[in-house]
């Protein structure tokens, strides 16, 4: 029992540190460097510790540094125990989705059966999307309680815009759910080991518009109407400073992670590569033994899976640096008008495919 | 001259599908990523004209204003280092900012010498809005915009420059001096 709740702690550490500790940062510099290459700049480059600059890496040290030491300010007026926590309440949710992100599939590590992902829950599927609305709050009480119009404007945008996705969200993953016959997240990333077998292949469409709508539950660019600043300065964070804001920005970055994640898992085969299954790739390292074996598998499957994540995230900030912004009716009207018949479209074609082959 | 924006644009069946018009900005912009991206390595080995990059390092690498370019007004400065100034004024009226301060001196009627220079002229940078209406104003051909803007500096007071700094060689605003009066040609005054 100590040994199981000590590879849960692993896991959790090693969860917490990929996203807070690396994915989080690291994603604040390639956002800067990425556009920039994008856009035949240069980007940022200047902060050096002596005179070594490193790609720009150290602005990471100093965004943190200058966000530690900023003032943190709340306005008069505002209500400051929701204004404190509500960046917490937007953080949170974007963390614990990663608790049934399975990151690997099952090794055989010294006798010990080792399931890579925190919690395995039956409803893997369904906490996903269940986290990823709760976030909503977050945002509509950080516009609400900052007492300051440009705020609750941006978090009534959020709502509107959250809730509205939310709907083909769900509907795709009903899609998923049907092809692959079960919600446990784990499952769904095994069945995958089929390259044939991929969510790509197997629900194009539900792709498409879950990355749609995934990234408009994000809230970047093309769907960065909350925040968009120069309607409405920043939106629900207008008035945030410091380590507050701070802990928007990770959200969005996190969420960014877990999208990546969500996506690798549902439609991108997962840890799997193509036409390598785990028992070819145990059946080559044979030599080391099982544990051995077992290990190197673990080692290049979590690579493949982060390596996956690390793609979906350049998709995303592509997209957030090629398209602009969308028109408020656009929104709602690409997400009630168009994405919400077509994911119920693929419902009914993905049941039809099913009930004809069966 | 206003300007009308078409907002009935007819878009065939291919542009509105939209996804396909999307991916196609896509190749363009991640086309640009990779060919920044590959062509990092030599940047990084010192040929720094590898990659299309526009980017000037400011502070080390600076670029050649055009001629055109309003800089900081500066004073010619006549060839026997006297000011081309005659202190008629005409700058300090057309000065929309008020930046510029005269003060007119005179000789006594002597022959064959400079009948009027000024004793002061102050022109506050702080002030200044660099439009250049002194240099369009003035009859002499003594007040010129340079490409010099790099006047900011941390104490005010300073930044209020005296005759003497302001003095610069006919010799180095010939440029601008053949602009100015190709301008002015054209536009008829």
């Amino acid at each position: 029992m100590w040994v199981d709740l000590a590879i849960t702690f692993v896991k959790i550490l090693f969860v917490l540190a990929i996203t807070v500790g690396f994915f989080a940062p690291v994603l604040t510099w390639v956002e800067r460097k990425q556009s920039a290459i994008m856009q035949d700049r240069i980007g940022a480059n200047r902060a050096d510790i002596l005179g070594f600059t490193v790609l720009g890496l150290f602005h990471i040290i100093a965004d943190a540094l200058k966000m530690f030491t900023k003032e943190d300010f709340i306005p008069q007026g505002a209500n400051k125990i929701l204004h404190t926590i509500s960046p917490i309440i937007a953080v949170v949710p974007a963390l614990l989705t990663f608790a049934v992100v399975p990151f690997g599939g099952q090794y055989t590590l010294f006798g010990k059966e080792v399931n890579l992902v925190i919690s395995d829950l039956d409803v893997g599927l369904l906490f996903v999307f269940a986290i990823a609305s709760l976030a909503t709050y977050g945002y509509v009480i950080a516009g609400w309680s900052s007492n300051n119009n440009w705020s609750l404007l941006g978090s009534m945008r959020t709502a509107s815009q959250m809730i509205s996705y939310e709907v083909t969200m769900g509907l795709t993953i009903i899609g998923v759910l049907m092809v692959y016959g079960s919600m446990k997240l784990t499952t769904i990333g095994a069945i995958q080991e089929d390259f044939f077998k991929w969510g790509l292949f197997l629900q194009p469409l539900g792709f498409v518009m879950f990355l749609a709508a995934s990234i408009a539950e994000n809230k970047r660019i093309p769907f960065d109407n909350p925040e968009a600043e120069s309607e409405i300065v920043a939106g629900y964070f207008t008035e945030y400073s410091g380590l507050k804001f701070g802990m928007f920005f990770m959200a969005e970055f996190i969420e960014m992670v877990t999208i990546g994640a969500i996506m690798t898992i549902l439609f991108f085969g997962a840890w799997h590569i193509p036409f390598l299954t785990t028992a070819t790739l145990l059946g080559w390292f044979d030599f080391l033994g099982t544990t051995g074996a077992n290990l190197i598998v673990m080692l290049i499957q979590v690579g493949v899976f982060f390596t996956k994540v690390i793609f979906f995230i350049w998709l995303q900030m592509t997209i957030r640096w090629t398209l602009p912004r969308f028109r408020y009716d656009q929104i709602m009207k690409l997400g009630w008008k168009i994405l919400l018949p077509l994911s119920l479209a693929n419902i009914l074609v993905t049941g039809i495919i099913i009930l004809v082959l069966n | 001259m206003a300007y009308y924006v078409n907002r009935n644009l007819k878009m065939t069946l291919w542009e509105k599908l939209y996804l396909p018009e999307i991916i196609r900005g896509m190749a363009i912009t991640s086309r640009h990523f990779f060919l920044n991206l590959f062509g990092f390595i030599p940047f990084l080995l010192g040929n720094k004209k590898e990659r299309p990059i526009m980017t000037v390092y400011y502070p080390e690498e600076q670029v050649q204003y055009p001629i055109a370019y309003r800089g900081r007004p500066v004073l010619a400065q006549n060839e026997d280092g006297q000011p081309a100034c005659v202190a008629c004024g005409l700058c300090e009226i057309a000065c929309p900012a008020y930046c510029i301060h005269i003060e007119p001196g005179e000789n006594s009627g002597k022959q064959n010498q400079y009948e009027r220079w000024p004793d002061v002229f102050n022109i506050d940078y702080a002030i200044c809005i660099f439009c250049g209406n002194c240099e369009e104003a003035c009859p002499e051909e003594a007040i010129f915009m340079s490409d010099d803007c790099e006047i900011s500096m941390l104490d005010r007071k300073k930044m209020l420059y005296t005759k003497e700094q302001l003095l610069t060689p006919v010799a180095e605003l010939q440029k601008r001096i053949e602009f100015t009066r190709n301008m002015y040609a054209k536009w008829n005054y």
